[in-house]
């Protein structure tokens, strides 16, 4: 009775899981089903696109370039902080929430006016970031993705005899930096694989970045498709229909590039490994240990520059002084985003503890049935082109005729939430010591006991960084809201995202502040219980409570 | 004397006996068919108390969102009906949403919308007819005087209803743009003395198209081809002349031209930023409204076409399939009110009124007709051709 009741919640489990994962490929399916008059004649128009070569091969550059260095960055800046700072991870992690919290748009906007022609800390056009480039694209990215590696970083990294092997290649005679880059950087690099694909499959077809600073002679392949699915004059959807196939032939490309880089480049280390080869980073060393204090004083400086925005300051005015700073706004529009910010911590809350539950479902299935399965079809969410996949669900939704509420949003939010979680967890649940579930059966514990007393409590710092990237990911989501929520559910980044289609910088530093406050507290409280919920090695385990 | 002057009065007495006979009958007929509306109306007021409509309207405009929290709170006020701004970045959701609804019951009950999204939902049959039959206020448009009825060339027939004009303009630098009017040749001199400070939005964006369209129409004098389905004779004779302007204009332009804003709001912001000398606008108003609120330099004014700027309107639409089309009619009334009318002209928008009655030349620009749209997809396209890659 009782293996048939387990077999029978397996198998009830594997479909729960297997219908989460779907739902990407199901949208897709019938967001992109084409029009009847859509032809392949259509297609060879959108191959004689003017500037269509460049456009995409900058599309490729860019979301490729800007996540291995991103990888790289974050690589070298854990590896210093983990060998020369005491405190380590745990003042790190608490070090990135503000990092974290500001949205990529946001990033983006506080770059083009601080260093761009005009803005305030602009030198000369040698030196400042075109305000509309490639070079400004990548770097907004950059600033953005590198915090977010190197939280997934300090997840894995938890998990790992990270020590242990330090200790085995001084014991070989290498210098930590060595050690570092030839013997832990090839085993984290297998686990960082999931967060590669995701950045830069969002590097590939972020839309409103790019509109403010990336290039538009020619456009970045994202903002093309996006214009073509949005426009209903003649031809133009049927030239978005190609254009999305095109785009995922683009993320398969750059999914096999990224396969082909792990393997050449631990193939590399590996060899060198075995040559005995020193690795000297020089000034790349001080760019590791400078990126983050630069980086939050960018950041800082961003914040002051949007509060003041909504205070009313107005840079370029030659009338305003300081004396004009008034808090206007702030008292005119809290009344009208108590609501959204209410809506918004609801569903990024549900969305994310929904995503974690399903994404221990999906592993601990997995590592049951003994193989894991290719990482791309948990994260096909995050891959896929959003915007035609959540056409998709939304067809299926009207045509279910269920109503719009908070309910519909947090499952339209479920396969981000999911793919987000399942990217930061899969190392650090992959990597727990197996010895310790082997004592606590020794000990008569029973598979439950054993999994929720020990297992769970040694992700459980793994879970919250899980927990805030998936509430800031659900915090984001403009397109899904809107689409699934019809406008009957607005969330602070629907209001956000509206408003900063407009021209009216205090509104818009209003809203961008507001978005943010949400994934930081988030982060930040991550980041407090994770620090005091020891890791592994100085844990009490909670076995000598029972 | 006497006589004719007794007949002179006999003649009136009958006159004006006949007179007011006749006033009568026709106030009669005039007081049924009112009353027939009347009854049709308070029958629609009646079905529209207590409902909701969804408007899915561009939420970018701070000015636009104020205006319409006070038309909710007015709606509110005076018909029991609850007015919920969706808002959205691009009218374009909206079409996309009514296009998956594909019949079913629809989450839009009113639309913002103009050109080829309406014309694109025309066509497909999304869009409930005969609102200009069925809604009272429809009768006050100042349908002789503006260009309401004809939407990007497509008849409006019914199927949606003017809210307000949109007139291109710039928003200019006074000691840069000097004159109230320029012609094609003047922006060249301009963008000749001032490099780097002219530009327009990166079409197919529509300011920028009809950036493009103002200039064609300039450096033909006004062709009459413009204004019918463009051929390919017109074409190779018009055409060429905007490409040899452009190829000398982009060079002055900002970034060399080998960057564009992506939008009128972009460009906006680089202006109050003072890295241009102009920003284009669809509000003839918009330039004082940024003004008062301290948005842009006092030394800004407005500055058009020398041929008359281009004017079409904006307007409101009920889909086919909206649940609450009665409370969607009262709101749509409702905006054509003189009240509404008034304080979105007058008010922080100073969008102007489609009313009759509101006509005020200071508010308006001399008009030039849109040319007709076929000349909008070939001028993009061939711009992308040129310029885009």
């Amino acid at each position: 009775m009782a293996t048939t009741l387990r077999r029978l919640s397996r198998v009830l489990g594997w479909w729960l899981i297997i219908c989460i994962a779907s739902l990407p490929v199901w949208g897709i399916l019938f967001g992109l089903w084409p029009d009847e008059d859509t032809s392949i004649a259509d297609l060879s128009r959108l191959l004689a696109y003017q500037g269509l070569g460049l456009s995409l091969w900058q599309s490729m550059l860019s979301a490729l370039f800007s996540s291995l260095l991103s990888l790289y960055l974050a690589f070298l800046i854990y590896s210093q902080y983990q060998s020369h700072s005491k405190v380590g991870g745990r003042w790190l992690e608490k070090y990135l929430s503000p990092l974290l919290s500001l949205p990529h748009l946001a990033i983006a906007l506080g770059l083009v006016f601080l260093f761009s022609e005009s803005g305030v800390f602009f030198v000369n056009g040698d030196i400042g970031l075109p305000r509309k480039g490639l070079s400004t694209f990548i770097m907004a990215i950059i600033i953005k993705e590198v915090p977010f590696f190197l939280l997934i970083l300090i997840a894995v990294g938890r998990q790992l005899p990270l020590h242990g092997w330090l200790l085995q290649g001084r014991a070989l005679g290498y210098d930590t930096s060595t050690s570092w880059w030839l013997l832990v950087f090839p085993n984290i690099l297998k686990h960082m694989r999931l967060a590669l694909l995701a950045a830069s499959a969002y590097t590939l077809s972020v839309v409103d970045m790019n509109l403010l600073v990336g290039p538009n002679i020619p456009e970045l392949f994202a903002v093309s498709v996006y214009r073509w699915q949005g426009s209903f004059s003649e031809g133009d959807q049927a030239l978005g229909f190609w254009a999305n196939l095109l785009l995922l032939v683009l993320l398969g490309v750059s999914i096999i590039f990224l396969y082909c880089h792990e393997k050449l480049v631990i193939k590399v280390l590996q060899h060198w490994a075995v040559l005995g080869r020193r690795i000297r980073l020089g000034f790349v060393d001080t760019l590791g240990r400078v990126w983050l204090p630069a980086s939050g004083l960018l950041i800082l400086l961003m914040v002051l520059v949007f509060t003041l925005w909504s205070l009313g300051f107005n840079w370029h005015s030659d009338t305003f002084s300081l004396r004009n700073l008034n808090t206007q706004l702030w008292q005119d529009e809290w009344l009208f985003v108590a609501l959204p910010l209410q809506n918004a911590l609801l569903i990024g809350v549900s969305a994310a503890i929904l995503g974690i539950l399903f994404t221990l479902l999906a592993l601990e299935l997995q590592r049951q049935k003994g193989r894991y399965l290719p990482d791309y079809i948990w994260l096909l969410g995050i891959l896929l082109p959003q915007l035609s996949m959540v056409l998709g669900w939304q067809v299926s939704h009207i045509w279910l005729e269920g109503g719009y509420h908070s309910g519909w949003v947090v499952f339209a939010h479920l396969p981000f939430t999911f793919g987000y979680a399942y990217l930061v967890l899969k190392g650090p649940f992959q990597s727990i010591d197996a010895n310790y579930e082997l004592i606590a059966a020794s000990f008569g514990y029973s598979p439950w006991q054993r999994w929720w007393k020990i297992r769970f409590r040694l992700l459980l710092p793994a879970i919250l960084s899980a927990f805030a990237i998936a509430f800031a990911v659900s915090i984001a989501q403009y397109i899904p809201t809107l689409m699934i929520g019809a406008g009957r559910v607005t969330t602070i980044t629907t209001e956000a995202v509206a408003i900063g289609t407009g021209s009216q910088q205090d509104v818009a530093a209003l809203y961008i502040l507001l978005q943010s406050l949400l994934p930081l507290a988030a982060f930040i409280m991550a980041a407090l219980l994770s620090s005091r919920i020891a890791g592994p090695k100085h844990s009490t385990l909670g076995i000598s409570r029972c | 004397m006497i006589f004719r002057r007794f007949s002179t009065k006999l003649t009136g007495l009958i006159l004006l006996v006949s007179l007011s006979i006749s006033t009568v009958m026709a106030e009669d007929l005039v007081v049924e068919t009112l009353d027939e509306a009347g009854a049709k109306w308070q029958q629609t007021l009646k079905v529209a108390k207590g409902k909701s409509v969804y408007f899915y309207a561009w939420g970018g405009s701070k000015a636009v969102n104020e205006y319409l929290r006070w038309a909710k709170r007015e709606i509110a006020k005076q018909y029991g009906v609850r007015l919920i701004h969706v808002k959205v970045t691009d009218p374009g959701e909206a079409v996309a949403r009514l296009k998956a609804e594909n019949g079913r019951t629809s989450a839009i009950d009113l639309t913002w919308v103009n050109g080829e999204n309406f014309a694109y939902l025309k066509q497909h049959d999304h869009l409930l007819g005969n609102l200009w039959s069925s809604i009272p206020n429809v009768e006050n448009l100042a349908i002789d005087t503006l260009p309401i009825t004809v939407d990007f060339g497509e008849s409006m027939d019914g199927y949606e209803v003017p809210w307000g004009i949109g007139q291109f303009n710039l928003i200019a630098e006074e000691a840069v743009f000097s004159n109230a009017q320029f012609s094609a040749n003047d922006l060249l001199t301009i963008a000749r003395n001032n490099p780097e400070t002219v530009t327009y939005p990166r079409p197919p964006e529509f300011h920028g198209s009809t950036f493009l369209k103002q200039l064609l129409v300039n450096l033909t004098q006004g062709d009459g081809r413009l204004y019918i389905a463009a051929t390919e004779v017109a074409q190779n004779d018009l055409l060429p002349k905007l490409w040899a302007y452009l190829d000398a204009l982009h060079p002055y332009l900002w970034q060399q031209g080998k960057a564009f804003p992506t939008s009128s709001s972009e460009q906006l912001l680089l202006y109050q930023q003072k890295s241009l000398s102009m920003a284009v606008s669809f509000n003839p108003n918009q330039w004082i409204k940024e003004k008062t609120t301290k948005q842009i330099p006092d030394s800004s004014v407005r500055r058009s076409f020398s041929d008359g700027a281009i004017t079409n309107s904006h307007n409101l639409a009920i889909p086919k399939f909206s649940p609450n089309p009665e409370a969607a009619k009262v709101v749509i009334n409702f905006m054509l009110s003189e009240l509404a009318q008034k304080r979105k002209f007058a008010g922080e928008w100073g969008d102007p009124s489609v009313l009759k009655s509101l006509l005020d030349s200071r508010s308006s620009l001399p008009a030039h007709p849109e040319p007709h749209s076929s000349w909008q997809l070939i001028i993009e396209d061939a711009w992308q051709q040129r310029y885009g890659g």
